[in-house]
């Protein structure tokens, strides 16, 4: 490089296409999702349905065909928890208000992503509950990890969901083996049609959304 | 700043090869650092929710509780043990490949979950002693949970050193919770490899019952297999860390080889030795490889008994189930005291077990229900039975019912081939001992026909002869019960 060339001004040094890219919002919303490892949540939850689809092939007594789901929609749900932390820390913060919309973009398309891709995997299959039961637990389990995301860090947001997970199976087995808890805020143990565990699942996911998009993650950077 | 501090003579730093940490001071870092030290609060949490408040439902019985305890603390501890492992496993992959570093780490882990699940177990064990009234804490069902949170520690420290992402954690504290409640779907019948499986507590689909462990010693047949294979399993899963290239040297390699090997070793005998398991007759999981002939005698007690004319005498560990086995009982006792041929003494019996066919199992009670001389009445209660554990009112009423009705049957003589005579009595002393006789009976007890499915001549003989006072039918029977039993009493001659 010449002295002459060093000299140059950068918009003549770099294409105007590159420099000023023609969907700015769009590269943003790329980058945040790289960074936030989107498409490694996305391939786990695909994962996650493809794994219930092979499941729901064997037989399950019925015990374990109620489970079943649960393991998977928390499956999900940790998945998408862990997505909503960066390495990084939020460099997005330089573009503005853009950030919280971000995040609860990522944290609503990735649900419904969950959702859809669970609910596919039981159609013409037995799966205990229908996709009324995998949309109440995969939001509630969701907003667990997304509480979890926001008090302990993103890295962290697994514990929620997990120890939920295991709560819920207990719900469950105490459907069989009594006395029942029929409390609504363990709704994975209640019927699909439920409306309190509805509202509970429903306000857990709202309560976390909420918190993830005004505070974001506790993460430390580098973590 | 001054210059006086700055030019202090520092000392000097060692050259050459870097001094090695001591393995006690690498633990100790280990353990302020840990991860597990975050997920502590949560297992407890879940120990609390899930294993006590369930362990506290329970009957006061150390069997019962104890063996209650070991799979619902395995399922408790297992994806925060798992979990907690494999986010140390994911920082160590990347930063410090060296096998010993990796165990201190592992061994940090670890520590801190055993930490928890003794704290839990000491806890649920400490209010099980000031409850229970007879026994002491089953120690083997503990041993197994806390020979599984190093093998559980080991599964997630090698998948997050394997595959070291923030998605490792959570994957594997799924799975693990899967593999670990599922691993008991393949079990069909006593001789299955599966109930190597830690949390199998007994024989499986049976529950925790009180018939099992209370009159024959608790087996460690199956637990003993069970603590091998999970100490096998922790042995394959860390040796085969250090089989890794950069693990270390060639003679740690070849340990850990070694290890590997020893593990394979003990994991396949313990899962082999399972398969040769098979239901007792105290209901109990009996390796022939690992079983002491000396755990089949009967544990010796002294019977509790009650102040009664014909005492009712339980196991001391079922001493707070006296006064509403008493109380159910009363009844159907006052009706036959001191009549030739009644019981003097009702007494707890052991329950025996069969293994049937599948995962299926009948329990009963071994030999006929009135034996001696004088006679003695045994009872199996329904908590020693197979069946959901009862609450006070629900096993006295079944007490009262079925109990009741075999008590008097037995003393009238009623079977298969009872006369009209002894039908109406039986139907007259039920009333007065106002037994339901609509009551579904329990497995082996007899059932005697209910009133209204009597003939109208017996049900006659059955009015008549209860409405006479209470002593006058006490009155009438010591003086014709044999002639009653022997069949030699017509409806006719019933006052």
């Amino acid at each position: 490089m010449t002295v002459g060339a060093a000299r140059k001004p950068p918009h003549e040094a770099v294409p105007d296409s590159e420099a000023r890219p023609r969907l700015p919002g769009l590269r943003l919303v790329c980058l945040h999702a790289v960074g936030r490892r989107v498409p490694t949540a996305l391939a786990g939850v695909v994962a996650c349905a493809v794994a219930l689809r092979i499941a729901l092939h064997w037989h399950w007594d019925s015990y374990g065909a109620l489970q079943l789901p649960l393991v998977f929609e928390t499956g999900c749900a940790t998945a998408i928890a862990i997505s909503t932390a960066s390495p990084f820390g939020d460099p997005e913060r330089a573009t503005g208000r853009w950030l919280p919309f971000l995040r609860l973009g990522v944290a609503l398309v990735l649900t419904a992503a969950a959702v859809g891709a669970l609910a596919a995997a039981g159609t013409g299959a037995h799966l205990a509950g229908g996709s009324l039961d995998v949309l109440r637990n995969v939001a509630g389990l969701t907003g667990i990890g997304l509480l979890c995301a926001a008090a302990l860090g993103g890295a962290r947001a697994w514990v929620g969901p997990t120890a939920y997970m295991v709560v819920a199976a207990y719900g469950l087995y105490t459907d069989w083996h009594g006395p029942a808890l029929t409390t609504p805020w363990i709704w994975p143990a209640r019927p699909p049609h439920d409306v309190g565990a509805a509202i509970c699942a429903g306000l857990v996911f709202a309560a976390g959304t909420v918190i993830l998009m005004v505070r974001g993650t506790r993460d430390p950077v580098g973590e | 700043m001054t210059a006086a501090p700055a030019q202090a003579p520092a000392r000097p730093l060692r050259a050459g090869r870097p001094r090695p940490v001591l393995p006690g001071r690498l633990l100790r870092l280990e353990l302020r650092r840990n991860a597990m030290l975050w997920v502590l609060p949560v297992a407890a949490a879940l120990f609390w929710l899930i294993t006590y408040r369930k362990s506290m439902a329970l009957p006061p019985l150390w069997n019962v509780r104890a063996m209650s305890m070991q799979s619902s603390a395995l399922a408790v501890f297992v994806s925060p043990t798992v979990g907690a492992a494999a986010w140390m496993g994911s920082r160590e992959g990347t930063a410090r490949p060296r096998w010993a570093r990796q165990l201190a780490t592992w061994a940090a882990t670890t520590c801190w979950a055993m930490v928890a699940y003794v704290g839990c177990v000491g806890v649920l064990y400490a209010v099980t002693a000031r409850q229970a009234a007879w026994g002491g804490p089953l120690w083997w069902p503990a041993a197994v949970g806390a020979a599984s949170l190093p093998a559980f520690s080991a599964v997630g420290f090698v998948a997050g050193t394997v595959f070291p992402s923030r998605f490792t954690a959570p994957l594997v504290a799924v799975a693990a919770f899967v593999g670990l409640a599922f691993s008991t779907l393949p079990i069909r019948g006593s001789q299955s490899y599966w109930q190597v499986s830690p949390v199998v507590a007994g024989a499986w689909d049976f529950g925790a019952n009180g018939g099992v462990g209370t009159f024959y010693h608790y087996l460690p047949d199956l637990p003993i297999a069970q603590v091998m294979f999970m100490a096998g399993l922790t042995a394959v899963v860390l040796g085969g860390l250090g089989l890794r290239a950069g693990s270390g040297g060639r003679w740690l390699r070849r340990s850990a080889a070694a290890i590997t090997a020893a593990g394979l070793l003990a994991a396949g005998t313990a899962a082999g030795l399972a398969g040769t398991g098979r239901l007792d007759a105290h209901g109990m999981i009996a390796i022939p490889a690992l079983h002491d002939a000396a755990n089949d005698s009967p544990i010796r007690y002294t019977p509790v008994c009650s102040h009664a004319a014909i005492p009712v005498c339980l196991n001391p560990a079922y001493t707070s189930y006296l006064p509403p086995v008493t109380a159910a009982l009363e009844p159907a006792l006052s009706q036959v005291a001191g009549l030739p041929g009644a019981p003097v003494r009702i007494s707890q019996a052991a329950t025996t077990y069969r293994q049937g066919s599948g995962n299926d199992i009948s329990s009963g009670m071994a030999g006929p229900s009135m034996s001696g001389r004088p006679p003695r009445f045994h009872l199996v209660l329904p908590d020693q039975l197979l069946g959901p554990t009862m609450t006070t009112s629900e096993l006295a009423a079944e007490i009262r019912s079925n109990v009741g009705q075999d008590i008097l049957a037995d003393v009238i003589g009623v079977g298969p081939g009872a006369s009209p005579a002894q039908q109406a009595v039986m139907a007259a002393l039920l009333k007065g001992a106002a037994v339901p006789q609509s009551a579904s009976s329990a497995p082996g007890t007899r059932q005697p026909n209910t009133a209204s499915q009597l003939p109208a001549p017996v049900r006659s003989a059955a009015r008549r002869f209860a409405a006479l006072p209470a002593a006058v039918r006490h009155a009438w029977l010591t003086q014709h019960l044999a002639a009653l039993r022997a069949g030699r009493v017509s409806l006719a001659q019933l006052p």
